[in-house]
């Protein structure tokens, strides 16, 4: 098992494979608790709520345990602060200046490439044959304070997301992505054109009786009579506002009619 | 009896004497008034100068300059094959005289208000409704034809109440039903102070307040809010050309001549050696604040540019020892140019 998923990081890394592999083996070994599939899948961030681009103390036991017990450069250290492996020799030997997803070709049959990527290069612990750019470094998480990541996948000049076949992502990488620089976005982190609102032909006085109070009408104001009324003093609005006595003689009627029908007389409990 | 008629005719018209020395007198005041209202309220007797009269505009627009080149910076935008033209001279000028006008109307600052008064208005109390729904409903007016502010928007309370919504209520209701471009439902999270204190360390204040304007109305506490905290960043870093040519600068100088805090600013001024601007500025403040002393010593002076800077810099500002120096600084490299 451990083996053919071995093997394929021994193509596809250049440097670092054996840390990787050890890392590797170690999330095997202790599988019960820590399944091989989180070494993939983007974890939840709920440690990382408000703070942006600043170094955060890492907050659960868990990571800090796991920083002392694995090697500098793993996986899970970059977990907590996705940004800082960007600065890292070992990104920028890799990569270089490049961008990530430079020279990244799909395989496909024929000239012309399918209109949509592979819906996804990892399926449980299993890794398709030449996963995309995102998928391939598993140190490389998709998160909206990655902003350096984020700056990758949008054109300098148009300012718009590239298409997932331009950059060669599988569809959920794709996802993720365009999710992340919403959120970026919507933080502050990425620059984005806000459109021009005009001012002019605005009245701002606020005198209309819409916003402000709005006197009763006559009607209610007019007669000042007791009992419950509806409005400030005057008239309710309709006649049956006020609790109303059945007619006498109307109820007696009634309650000959069906004298046989009615309920015992039950004391009213508290709460209706 | 002759005499007698006299004094009679002297008491009707020292009568009506009086009445007209009345009537005179609450003429004047009448014509003082109507001549006050009327005019820019620059020198009106107990009216503060306010943000839309005309003098203040004027200095405001003044104060913030037309720097085509950074207004018509390039944005991030679709792309389209570039068009190239011959002009001669003429056309040039002409084009770029246009091109003026557009950037003014780009200009044109947004409104600042005092903010909104809560509405709390009950419209009925039906106890009979009480408990019948689960539910708050909210009913709209949604003729297409009325201005916003004009709108009636109510809520019926589950407890019966029929009141007129609120502010947040309404803006939230009017967004649903004739959405504006670019405003959100909810505010986004850019607007929370750690989220906008990343965006001042990118240097993006005119971002952020180009977001306010579209999501906030401009009389709501949350487009007060942070535009007063945008423009004491700027003044406490003094990086007060990320505003100069925008629509948001004369926002700013009428904020901090508010607050009275145009030391920074008027530094700023004379280092780029825009002492007319200056000179402006300071006739702003003499304008909001004439009982300061250095306002009644102006007035008594006459003074005008670097006399008007010194004259404030003496006797108003807290940081006189820099404006000073910024002034000897600028006299000098005026001598060494003329020299």
């Amino acid at each position: 098992m451990a083996a053919p998923i071995a093997g394929v990081f021994r193509g596809l890394l250049l440097r670092g494979s054996p840390v990787f592999l050890r890392g590797l083996r170690d999330v095997q070994a202790t599988a019960s608790c820590w399944p091989l599939a989180r070494v993939w899948s983007v974890p939840a961030w709920r440690s990382l709520s408000s703070e942006a681009g600043e170094s955060q103390p890492a907050k659960s036991g868990k990571s800090s345990s796991a920083a002392e017990a694995d090697p500098f450069d793993s996986i899970a250290r970059y977990r907590e602060r996705p940004w800082e492996y960007l600065e890292s020799e070992e990104y920028v030997e890799r990569y270089g200046t490049q961008l990530v997803w430079a020279g990244y070709r799909r395989n496909h049959k024929g000239g012309i490439p399918p209109q949509k990527t592979r819906k996804t290069c990892i399926r449980g612990d299993k890794v398709c044959g030449n996963p995309c750019p995102i998928c391939r470094d598993p140190k490389i998480i998709v998160h909206h304070q990655n902003v350096k990541l984020l700056e990758q996948f949008i054109s300098p000049h148009s300012g718009s997301v590239y298409d997932a076949t331009r950059t060669g992502v599988c569809m959920k990488q794709q996802k993720n992505l365009t999710k992340a620089i919403e959120t970026a976005k919507d933080h502050g982190l990425l620059p984005f054109h806000v459109p021009f609102v005009d001012f002019e032909g605005e009245d701002y006085s606020n005198t209309h009786s819409a916003v402000t109070h709005t006197p009763p009408p006559p009607f209610l104001t007019a007669k000042a009579e007791g009992g419950e009324n509806s409005s400030s003093g005057g008239q309710p609005w309709y006649s049956w506002y006020h609790p109303t006595q059945p007619d006498p003689q109307e109820l007696c009627r009634v309650t000959k009619l069906y004298r046989k029908y009615l309920k015992q007389e039950v004391p009213t409990s508290a709460g209706q | 009896m002759a005499a007698f008629s006299v004094a009679r005719c002297l008491f009707k018209y020292s009568s009506q004497l009086s009445n007209v020395d009345k009537k005179s007198h609450i003429l004047h005041k009448c014509a003082r008034r109507m001549l006050c209202s009327a005019s820019s309220g620059g020198s009106s007797d107990g009216r503060k100068p306010q943000f839309s009269d005309e003098e203040v505009q004027n200095i405001l627009t003044n104060i913030t300059g037309l720097d085509l080149q950074k207004i018509f910076r390039p944005i991030k935008q679709e792309l389209k094959p570039p068009t190239y033209k011959l002009m001669t001279d003429q056309q040039l000028e002409e084009a770029t005289q246009r091109a003026a006008e557009v950037a003014k109307k780009q200009l044109k600052m947004p409104p600042v208000l005092p903010e909104r008064k809560p509405i709390n208005d009950v419209l009925a109390e039906d106890k009979v409704l009480e408990g019948v729904e689960t539910s708050k409903y909210v009913f709209t007016d949604i003729t297409y034809n009325i201005p916003h502010r004009e709108r009636f928007i109510v809520v019926r309370e589950p407890d019966g109440k029929l009141r007129k919504a609120s502010w947040v209520e309404r803006d939230r209701i009017l967004q649903i039903y004739f959405p504006k471009e670019g405003r959100r439902l909810t505010p986004p999270p850019v607007f929370k102070e750690e989220n906008m204190k990343v965006v001042f360390l990118q240097d993006r204040h005119e971002d952020i307040l180009d977001l306010c304007l579209v999501q906030f109305e401009p009389d709501s506490s949350e487009y007060i809010k942070v535009h007063q905290l945008t423009y004491e960043d700027i003044d406490k870093q003094g990086k007060y050309d990320l505003l100069r040519s925008t629509r948001h600068f004369a926002g700013m100088v009428w904020h901090l001549v508010n607050v009275k805090r145009i030391d920074g600013l008027l530094i700023d001024m004379i280092q780029r050696d825009l002492i007319q601007d200056a000179a402006s500025l300071v006739h702003l403040y003499h304008m909001l604040y004439p009982q300061c002393p250095s306002a009644i010593e102006a007035k008594e002076q006459q003074a005008s540019g670097i006399e008007l800077l010194k004259i404030f810099a003496k006797k108003e500002s807290q940081k006189t020892g820099y404006i000073e120096l910024a002034l000897e600084a600028y006299q000098e490299t005026t001598l060494e140019s003329s020299a």
